[in-house]
């Protein structure tokens, strides 16, 4: 039990390295991309040629994306210091978001489906 | 860590984890963690008197574990790339069209019930994750920290939306499921795509990667074209 709490901990310091590594990539290259994606597409290259394996990561990976809500939650109680939130634009602004998300999701799942659909026919 | 900081930082966690338990009990889709957890804790600071700044001194290292996160997707895209790659073509077409769609359809909806520029261009990167949204902003004319607070809204209505877009347009596959989620609500849908299986977690992973990338170049072109020809 204890021994899988510190190789949780020791992973997602391991994972918080990886993240600055991309950090300092983004800066020094100027990239327009946040250092978080390119850790990630560093870690995937990694465990790819095999420089990293699957189980260094695994289970504070599956920590970290498990409870990726949790990370989340400041950010939502941080809303209220938006009081425009709140107001008559509030209600203007969530209907725009809420319409608007509906429609992204619609055509992107519709998309999806037919491709593959298509695909599956032609096979 | 000042001792407010240090309450606020494990009682966010406590808070989440009995939210979470309710949730699963009650499986009822507006009780999301998401949405329940934040409620209570600003009761409780309305309450206890407690400012936001004080709070989030302690919380906010729940907010930095985002960035670790985020690499962490990496995991379940590798374990699970062989498949990715066969449905490589769904995958990139859906989510252009989605990305796509993600700007134009904020750009009129705002436009159409009056919002003012500013407020549109904030509005538009919202549906990709936090500090890719904030650049895409503050790129196109928009005011960041706004954008941070419209891309929680947008997790929060998208995670508990998306299941119901999924059931009434009836999305079969596992793919679209976990791709309309991740493109229309980025960590907060891929939170929800994994709580539908596996597979739709991991092209939920893949969708919110993905569609950030795609919006950075829309945004640096699609975009001016658009606001060109709308606005004059």
């Amino acid at each position: 039990m204890y021994m899988k709490i510190i190789k949780i901990i020791l992973q997602i310091i391991f994972l918080y390295g990886i993240l600055l590594l991309g950090d300092g990539i983004a800066r020094l290259v100027h990239l327009p991309i946040p250092g978080s994606i390119i850790g990630l597409v560093l870690l995937f290259t990694a465990l790819q040629l095999h420089i990293v394996k699957l189980e260094w990561v695994d289970l504070g990976a599956g920590l970290l994306t498990g409870e990726l809500l949790l990370f989340f939650v400041p950010s939502a109680v941080g809303v209220v210091q938006y009081d425009q939130i709140l107001g008559v634009i509030g209600v203007k602004l969530v209907a725009v978001i809420v319409l608007s998300t509906i429609v992204v999701m619609a055509c992107t799942g519709l998309v999806a489906d037919s491709v593959q659909k298509r695909g599956a026919k032609k096979a | 860590m000042s001792l407010i900081g240090l309450i606020s930082f494990i009682g966010t966690i406590i808070i989440f984890l009995l939210s979470k338990k309710v949730y699963k009990k009650m499986n009822w889709i507006i009780l999301s963690p998401l949405l329940i957890c934040p409620l209570i804790i600003i009761a409780i600071l309305l309450i206890t008197h407690t400012s936001y700044s004080d709070y989030n001194s302690g919380a906010t290292w729940l907010s930095k574990l985002l960035g670790p996160a985020t690499v962490a997707f990496a995991v379940p895209i590798y374990k699970n790339f062989p498949l990715l790659k066969k449905h490589a073509k769904a995958i990139g077409l859906s989510l252009v069209t989605g990305s796509a769609v993600a700007i134009i359809s904020s750009f009129l909806f705002a436009m159409w019930i009056g919002l003012s520029n500013d407020m549109v261009n904030s509005l538009v990167p919202r549906s990709i994750t936090t500090p890719i949204a904030m650049d895409i902003s503050e790129i196109i004319g928009g005011e960041p920290t706004m954008t941070a607070v419209f891309v929680i809204v947008t997790g929060l209505t998208g995670s508990i939306i998306g299941p119901l877009v999924i059931k009434y347009i009836r999305i079969r596959t596992s793919a679209a499921k976990g791709l309309l989620l991740g493109m229309g609500a980025h960590g907060c849908g891929t939170s929800k795509a994994f709580e539908i299986g596996e597979l739709e977690g991991t092209y939920s992973s893949l969708a919110m990667i993905v569609a950030a990338l795609i919006s950075i170049v829309l945004s640096d072109t699609f975009f001016p074209v658009l606001q060109h020809y709308l606005v004059g």
